[in-house]
Protein backbone atom coordinates (compact mmCIF):
# COMPACT_ATOMS: atom_id res chain seq x y z
CA UNK A 1 0.00 0.00 0.00
CA UNK A 2 2.43 2.48 1.03
CA UNK A 3 4.89 1.41 -2.01
CA UNK A 4 2.06 1.60 -4.54
CA UNK A 5 1.47 5.11 -2.95
CA UNK A 6 5.05 6.14 -3.24
CA UNK A 7 5.30 5.10 -6.67
CA UNK A 8 1.77 6.95 -7.98
CA UNK A 9 3.79 10.00 -6.50
CA UNK A 10 6.29 9.25 -7.66
CA UNK A 11 4.75 9.27 -11.19
CA UNK A 12 2.78 11.78 -11.02
CA UNK A 13 6.00 13.86 -10.40
CA UNK A 14 7.68 12.32 -13.26
CA UNK A 15 4.71 13.09 -15.73
CA UNK A 16 5.03 16.72 -14.65
CA UNK A 17 8.30 17.05 -15.14
CA UNK A 18 7.99 15.35 -18.64
CA UNK A 19 5.52 17.82 -19.31
CA UNK A 20 7.63 20.71 -18.17
CA UNK A 21 10.12 19.66 -20.36
CA UNK A 22 8.22 19.21 -23.78
CA UNK A 23 6.67 22.61 -23.06
CA UNK A 24 9.60 24.47 -22.91
CA UNK A 25 11.32 22.92 -25.46
CA UNK A 26 7.88 23.64 -27.71
CA UNK A 27 8.51 27.19 -26.58
CA UNK A 28 12.26 27.47 -27.39
CA UNK A 29 11.93 25.70 -31.15
CA UNK A 30 8.65 28.01 -31.84
CA UNK A 31 10.49 31.08 -30.99
CA UNK A 32 13.77 29.14 -32.68
CA UNK A 33 12.16 28.77 -36.14
CA UNK A 34 10.39 32.01 -35.96
CA UNK A 35 11.45 34.38 -38.97
CA UNK A 36 9.47 36.49 -41.05
CA UNK A 37 10.53 38.23 -44.17
CA UNK A 38 8.36 41.75 -45.66
CA UNK A 39 8.61 43.37 -48.88
CA UNK A 40 7.98 46.90 -46.96
CA UNK A 41 7.70 50.32 -49.24
CA UNK A 42 9.71 52.90 -47.64
CA UNK A 43 9.22 56.98 -48.53
CA UNK A 44 12.28 58.22 -48.97
CA UNK A 45 12.13 61.06 -51.06
CA UNK A 46 7.99 62.07 -51.30
CA UNK A 47 8.40 62.88 -55.15
CA UNK A 48 9.66 59.68 -55.86
CA UNK A 49 7.52 56.19 -56.23
CA UNK A 50 8.41 54.57 -52.61
CA UNK A 51 11.03 52.50 -52.25
CA UNK A 52 10.48 48.65 -51.65
CA UNK A 53 12.77 46.54 -49.25
CA UNK A 54 12.71 43.38 -48.05
CA UNK A 55 12.85 43.77 -43.93
CA UNK A 56 13.18 40.30 -42.02
CA UNK A 57 11.67 40.42 -38.42
CA UNK A 58 14.08 37.24 -36.78
CA UNK A 59 13.60 36.47 -32.80
CA UNK A 60 17.74 37.22 -32.27
CA UNK A 61 16.74 41.02 -33.02
CA UNK A 62 15.15 41.54 -29.32
CA UNK A 63 16.97 41.06 -26.48
CA UNK A 64 13.93 39.70 -24.43
CA UNK A 65 13.60 36.78 -26.96
CA UNK A 66 17.01 36.04 -26.59
CA UNK A 67 16.41 35.74 -22.68
CA UNK A 68 13.22 33.93 -23.36
CA UNK A 69 15.41 31.47 -25.54
CA UNK A 70 17.87 31.40 -23.28
CA UNK A 71 15.52 31.08 -20.42
CA UNK A 72 13.60 27.66 -21.39
CA UNK A 73 16.67 25.96 -23.11
CA UNK A 74 18.13 26.25 -19.49
CA UNK A 75 14.65 24.90 -17.95
CA UNK A 76 14.04 22.28 -20.55
CA UNK A 77 17.89 20.64 -19.72
CA UNK A 78 17.36 21.25 -16.06
CA UNK A 79 14.23 19.75 -16.30
CA UNK A 80 15.47 16.36 -18.31
CA UNK A 81 18.48 16.34 -16.03
CA UNK A 82 15.74 16.54 -13.07
CA UNK A 83 14.00 14.05 -14.68
CA UNK A 84 16.79 11.31 -14.96
CA UNK A 85 18.20 12.01 -11.15
CA UNK A 86 14.28 11.49 -9.63
CA UNK A 87 14.33 8.73 -11.59
CA UNK A 88 17.29 6.87 -10.72
CA UNK A 89 16.71 7.73 -7.31
CA UNK A 90 12.50 7.05 -6.75
CA UNK A 91 13.14 4.90 -3.20
CA UNK A 92 13.61 9.38 -1.52
CA UNK A 93 17.07 10.27 -1.31
CA UNK A 94 16.27 13.51 0.85
CA UNK A 95 19.40 15.58 -0.14
CA UNK A 96 18.40 15.27 -3.67
CA UNK A 97 14.64 15.86 -2.83
CA UNK A 98 15.57 19.37 -1.78
CA UNK A 99 18.08 20.00 -4.51
CA UNK A 100 15.67 19.58 -6.67
CA UNK A 101 13.31 21.71 -4.96
CA UNK A 102 15.63 24.22 -5.01
CA UNK A 103 16.24 23.94 -8.71
CA UNK A 104 12.10 23.79 -9.62
CA UNK A 105 11.55 27.02 -7.62
CA UNK A 106 14.55 28.57 -9.24
CA UNK A 107 13.18 27.78 -12.94
CA UNK A 108 9.56 29.57 -11.94
CA UNK A 109 11.43 32.59 -11.36
CA UNK A 110 13.74 31.71 -14.56
CA UNK A 111 10.27 30.95 -17.03
CA UNK A 112 7.76 33.79 -15.69
CA UNK A 113 10.82 36.54 -16.27
CA UNK A 114 11.41 35.10 -19.44
CA UNK A 115 7.92 34.94 -20.61
CA UNK A 116 7.01 38.47 -19.10
CA UNK A 117 9.57 39.83 -20.64
CA UNK A 118 8.70 38.85 -23.76
CA UNK A 119 5.19 39.20 -23.08
CA UNK A 120 6.37 43.23 -22.46
CA UNK A 121 7.41 43.48 -25.72
CA UNK A 122 5.59 41.75 -27.86
CA UNK A 123 2.43 44.26 -26.20
CA UNK A 124 4.67 47.17 -27.29
CA UNK A 125 5.08 45.41 -31.08
CA UNK A 126 1.43 44.61 -30.90
CA UNK A 127 -0.18 48.17 -29.69
CA UNK A 128 2.69 50.65 -30.15
CA UNK A 129 2.92 53.27 -27.73
CA UNK A 130 2.02 56.99 -28.46
CA UNK A 131 3.06 58.71 -25.54
CA UNK A 132 7.35 57.04 -26.38
CA UNK A 133 7.00 57.22 -29.98
CA UNK A 134 7.24 53.23 -30.32
CA UNK A 135 5.34 52.28 -33.43
CA UNK A 136 3.29 48.97 -33.52
CA UNK A 137 5.61 46.50 -35.30
CA UNK A 138 2.43 43.74 -35.67
CA UNK A 139 0.74 44.89 -38.54
CA UNK A 140 3.21 44.32 -40.65
CA UNK A 141 4.64 41.20 -39.09
CA UNK A 142 1.81 39.29 -38.07
CA UNK A 143 2.51 35.74 -38.18
CA UNK A 144 5.86 36.11 -36.31
CA UNK A 145 4.07 38.24 -33.57
CA UNK A 146 1.82 34.96 -33.62
CA UNK A 147 4.65 32.51 -32.97
CA UNK A 148 6.20 34.87 -30.35
CA UNK A 149 2.33 35.17 -28.63
CA UNK A 150 2.03 31.42 -28.73
CA UNK A 151 6.23 30.75 -27.47
CA UNK A 152 5.32 32.78 -24.49
CA UNK A 153 1.97 31.39 -23.48
CA UNK A 154 3.79 27.42 -23.97
CA UNK A 155 6.86 28.46 -21.42
CA UNK A 156 4.21 30.52 -19.25
CA UNK A 157 2.80 27.00 -19.03
CA UNK A 158 5.85 25.62 -18.60
CA UNK A 159 6.50 27.97 -15.55
CA UNK A 160 3.16 26.55 -14.07
CA UNK A 161 4.37 23.13 -14.09
CA UNK A 162 7.49 23.79 -12.51
CA UNK A 163 4.97 25.83 -9.86
CA UNK A 164 2.92 22.74 -9.76
CA UNK A 165 6.01 20.39 -8.82
CA UNK A 166 7.55 22.49 -6.19
CA UNK A 167 3.28 22.51 -4.59
CA UNK A 168 3.86 18.22 -5.09
CA UNK A 169 7.15 18.61 -3.47
CA UNK A 170 5.83 20.68 -0.15
CA UNK A 171 2.46 18.20 0.01
CA UNK A 172 4.88 15.18 0.07
CA UNK A 173 7.38 16.42 2.82
CA UNK A 174 4.06 18.03 4.88
CA UNK A 175 2.06 14.33 4.84
CA UNK A 176 6.38 12.84 5.58
CA UNK A 177 6.55 15.32 8.21
CA UNK A 178 3.64 15.11 10.42
CA UNK A 179 3.09 11.54 10.43
CA UNK A 180 4.04 11.11 14.12
CA UNK A 181 1.16 13.06 15.43
CA UNK B 1 20.52 27.20 10.45
CA UNK B 2 19.16 25.62 13.82
CA UNK B 3 21.47 26.65 15.71
CA UNK B 4 20.56 30.27 14.52
CA UNK B 5 17.09 29.79 15.48
CA UNK B 6 18.20 28.47 18.97
CA UNK B 7 20.10 31.63 19.64
CA UNK B 8 16.78 34.03 18.64
CA UNK B 9 15.09 31.25 21.20
CA UNK B 10 17.22 32.50 23.98
CA UNK B 11 16.92 36.29 22.56
CA UNK B 12 12.93 35.81 23.28
CA UNK B 13 13.70 34.29 26.54
CA UNK B 14 11.98 30.99 25.92
CA UNK B 15 12.45 28.03 27.11
CA UNK B 16 14.90 26.69 24.79
CA UNK B 17 14.40 23.55 23.42
CA UNK B 18 17.85 20.66 24.13
CA UNK B 19 18.96 20.57 20.43
CA UNK B 20 20.28 17.19 21.05
CA UNK B 21 16.31 15.80 20.37
CA UNK B 22 14.80 18.89 18.63
CA UNK B 23 10.79 18.02 18.24
CA UNK B 24 10.61 20.79 15.92
CA UNK B 25 12.64 22.64 13.64
CA UNK B 26 11.88 26.09 13.77
CA UNK B 27 12.39 29.08 11.38
CA UNK B 28 10.33 31.31 12.34
CA UNK B 29 12.65 33.77 13.41
CA UNK B 30 14.54 33.63 10.19
CA UNK B 31 10.66 33.55 8.34
CA UNK B 32 9.58 36.72 9.47
CA UNK B 33 12.79 39.10 9.03
CA UNK B 34 12.96 37.98 5.62
CA UNK B 35 8.72 38.60 5.38
CA UNK B 36 9.89 42.10 6.72
CA UNK B 37 12.83 42.07 4.24
CA UNK B 38 9.93 41.58 1.25
CA UNK B 39 7.85 44.23 2.45
CA UNK B 40 10.40 46.89 2.50
CA UNK B 41 11.82 46.13 -1.13
CA UNK B 42 8.37 45.81 -2.29
CA UNK B 43 6.84 48.86 -0.87
CA UNK B 44 10.50 50.70 -2.18
CA UNK B 45 9.94 48.82 -5.77
CA UNK B 46 5.89 51.13 -5.51
CA UNK B 47 7.30 54.19 -4.11
CA UNK B 48 10.38 54.36 -6.56
CA UNK B 49 8.44 53.80 -9.97
CA UNK B 50 5.52 55.75 -8.53
CA UNK B 51 7.75 58.55 -7.89
CA UNK B 52 9.44 58.61 -11.04
CA UNK B 53 8.12 61.98 -13.10
CA UNK B 54 10.54 63.84 -14.97
CA UNK B 55 8.97 66.32 -17.90
CA UNK B 56 11.16 67.67 -19.87
CA UNK B 57 11.01 70.61 -22.66
CA UNK B 58 11.85 68.60 -26.14
CA UNK B 59 11.98 70.66 -29.23
CA UNK B 60 8.98 70.54 -31.60
CA UNK B 61 7.37 68.56 -29.31
CA UNK B 62 6.95 70.86 -26.66
CA UNK B 63 6.64 69.67 -23.02
CA UNK B 64 7.03 65.91 -22.76
CA UNK B 65 6.42 63.74 -19.04
CA UNK B 66 7.65 60.68 -18.74
CA UNK B 67 5.57 58.82 -15.89
CA UNK B 68 5.36 55.32 -15.19
CA UNK B 69 1.45 54.72 -16.17
CA UNK B 70 2.27 55.85 -19.56
CA UNK B 71 3.27 52.15 -20.25
CA UNK B 72 1.31 49.13 -19.35
CA UNK B 73 4.71 46.87 -18.05
CA UNK B 74 5.32 49.71 -15.72
CA UNK B 75 1.28 49.33 -14.42
CA UNK B 76 2.03 45.57 -14.28
CA UNK B 77 4.83 45.94 -12.08
CA UNK B 78 3.54 48.37 -9.65
CA UNK B 79 0.31 46.27 -9.25
CA UNK B 80 2.12 42.91 -8.88
CA UNK B 81 4.90 44.33 -6.05
CA UNK B 82 1.93 45.88 -4.57
CA UNK B 83 0.06 42.39 -4.13
CA UNK B 84 3.87 41.03 -2.51
CA UNK B 85 3.76 43.71 -0.16
CA UNK B 86 0.19 42.87 0.80
CA UNK B 87 1.17 39.35 1.30
CA UNK B 88 4.29 39.97 2.92
CA UNK B 89 2.07 42.08 5.74
CA UNK B 90 -0.38 38.93 5.74
CA UNK B 91 1.94 36.37 6.00
CA UNK B 92 4.59 38.38 8.67
CA UNK B 93 1.53 38.27 10.93
CA UNK B 94 0.65 34.57 9.96
CA UNK B 95 4.12 34.03 10.81
CA UNK B 96 4.27 35.48 14.22
CA UNK B 97 0.79 33.78 15.18
CA UNK B 98 2.40 30.82 14.96
CA UNK B 99 5.72 31.61 16.89
CA UNK B 100 3.90 29.96 19.98
CA UNK B 101 1.86 27.10 18.69
CA UNK B 102 4.49 24.48 16.88
CA UNK B 103 1.98 22.30 16.27
CA UNK B 104 0.15 24.35 14.18
CA UNK B 105 2.74 25.34 11.74
CA UNK B 106 3.36 22.30 9.85
CA UNK B 107 0.71 22.96 8.15
CA UNK B 108 1.65 26.53 7.76
CA UNK B 109 4.98 25.76 5.79
CA UNK B 110 3.00 23.91 3.64
CA UNK B 111 0.89 27.12 2.61
CA UNK B 112 3.80 29.11 2.89
CA UNK B 113 6.33 26.69 0.08
CA UNK B 114 3.52 26.62 -2.64
CA UNK B 115 2.34 30.99 -1.59
CA UNK B 116 5.85 31.99 -1.73
CA UNK B 117 6.46 30.33 -4.39
CA UNK B 118 2.99 31.84 -6.68
CA UNK B 119 3.77 35.38 -5.28
CA UNK B 120 7.42 34.99 -6.25
CA UNK B 121 5.77 33.54 -10.20
CA UNK B 122 4.03 37.31 -10.03
CA UNK B 123 7.13 39.09 -8.94
CA UNK B 124 9.66 37.41 -11.52
CA UNK B 125 7.01 38.27 -14.46
CA UNK B 126 6.72 41.94 -13.26
CA UNK B 127 10.54 42.45 -12.62
CA UNK B 128 10.72 40.71 -16.17
CA UNK B 129 7.69 42.73 -17.72
CA UNK B 130 9.10 46.24 -16.44
CA UNK B 131 12.91 44.70 -17.24
CA UNK B 132 12.48 44.19 -20.90
CA UNK B 133 10.85 47.05 -21.31
CA UNK B 134 13.22 49.10 -19.48
CA UNK B 135 16.07 47.20 -21.65
CA UNK B 136 14.75 49.00 -24.88
CA UNK B 137 14.11 52.26 -23.34
CA UNK B 138 17.58 52.51 -22.36
CA UNK B 139 19.37 51.14 -25.12
CA UNK B 140 16.88 51.09 -27.90
CA UNK B 141 15.92 48.81 -31.19
CA UNK B 142 17.11 49.78 -34.23
CA UNK B 143 14.94 46.85 -36.05
CA UNK B 144 11.48 48.18 -35.19
CA UNK B 145 12.70 51.87 -35.08
CA UNK B 146 12.27 51.96 -31.25
CA UNK B 147 14.42 55.13 -29.74
CA UNK B 148 15.91 55.39 -27.09
CA UNK B 149 14.57 57.16 -23.81
CA UNK B 150 16.65 57.28 -21.02
CA UNK B 151 19.30 59.76 -22.74
CA UNK B 152 16.17 62.59 -22.55
CA UNK B 153 14.78 60.97 -19.30
CA UNK B 154 17.79 60.36 -17.68
CA UNK B 155 16.14 61.01 -13.78
CA UNK B 156 12.78 58.72 -14.68
CA UNK B 157 15.11 56.18 -16.21
CA UNK B 158 17.27 56.04 -12.50
CA UNK B 159 14.08 55.70 -10.63
CA UNK B 160 12.69 52.79 -13.11
CA UNK B 161 16.18 51.30 -12.40
CA UNK B 162 16.33 51.35 -8.38
CA UNK B 163 12.77 49.75 -8.61
CA UNK B 164 13.93 46.80 -10.84
CA UNK B 165 17.13 46.36 -8.88
CA UNK B 166 14.98 46.30 -5.50
CA UNK B 167 12.42 43.88 -6.96
CA UNK B 168 14.82 41.49 -8.18
CA UNK B 169 16.10 41.37 -4.25
CA UNK B 170 12.49 40.95 -3.53
CA UNK B 171 12.44 38.14 -6.00
CA UNK B 172 15.64 36.41 -4.25
CA UNK B 173 13.76 37.01 -0.97
CA UNK B 174 10.75 35.14 -2.03
CA UNK B 175 13.02 32.04 -3.34
CA UNK B 176 14.66 31.98 -0.07
CA UNK B 177 11.56 32.08 1.75
CA UNK B 178 10.36 28.74 -0.11
CA UNK B 179 13.37 26.90 0.31
CA UNK B 180 13.11 27.88 4.34
CA UNK B 181 9.97 26.83 4.63
CA UNK B 182 10.42 23.39 2.57
CA UNK B 183 13.75 23.41 4.77
CA UNK B 184 12.13 23.48 7.93
CA UNK B 185 9.44 20.75 6.40
CA UNK B 186 12.73 18.63 5.91
CA UNK B 187 14.18 18.94 8.75
CA UNK B 188 10.68 17.76 10.93
CA UNK B 189 10.40 14.00 8.95
CA UNK B 190 10.89 12.09 11.71
CA UNK B 191 14.06 10.23 11.08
Amino acid sequence: MEGENKARRGGCDLLLRLLAFALTLVSAILLGVDKQTKIVPIQIVSSLPPLHVPVTAKWQYQSAFVYLMVANIIASSYAVLSLLLSFTSMGGNNILELAIFVGDSLMVALLFSGSGASAAIGLVAYEGNSRVQWQKVCNVFGSFCAKVAASVLISMLGGVAFMLLVLYSGLRLHKRSSRTK
Amino acid sequence: MASTDYKADTERGKEVVPPAAPPTVNCFAADITLRVLLFVASVAAVVSIVTANQTKIIPVLGEREAKFNHLKAFIYFVVALSIAGLYSIITTLASISVLSKPALSTKLLLYFAFWDVLVLGLVASATGTAGGVAYVGWKGEDHAGWAELCSTYDKFCHHVAGSLAVSLFASVVLVLLSWLSIYTLHSRIPK
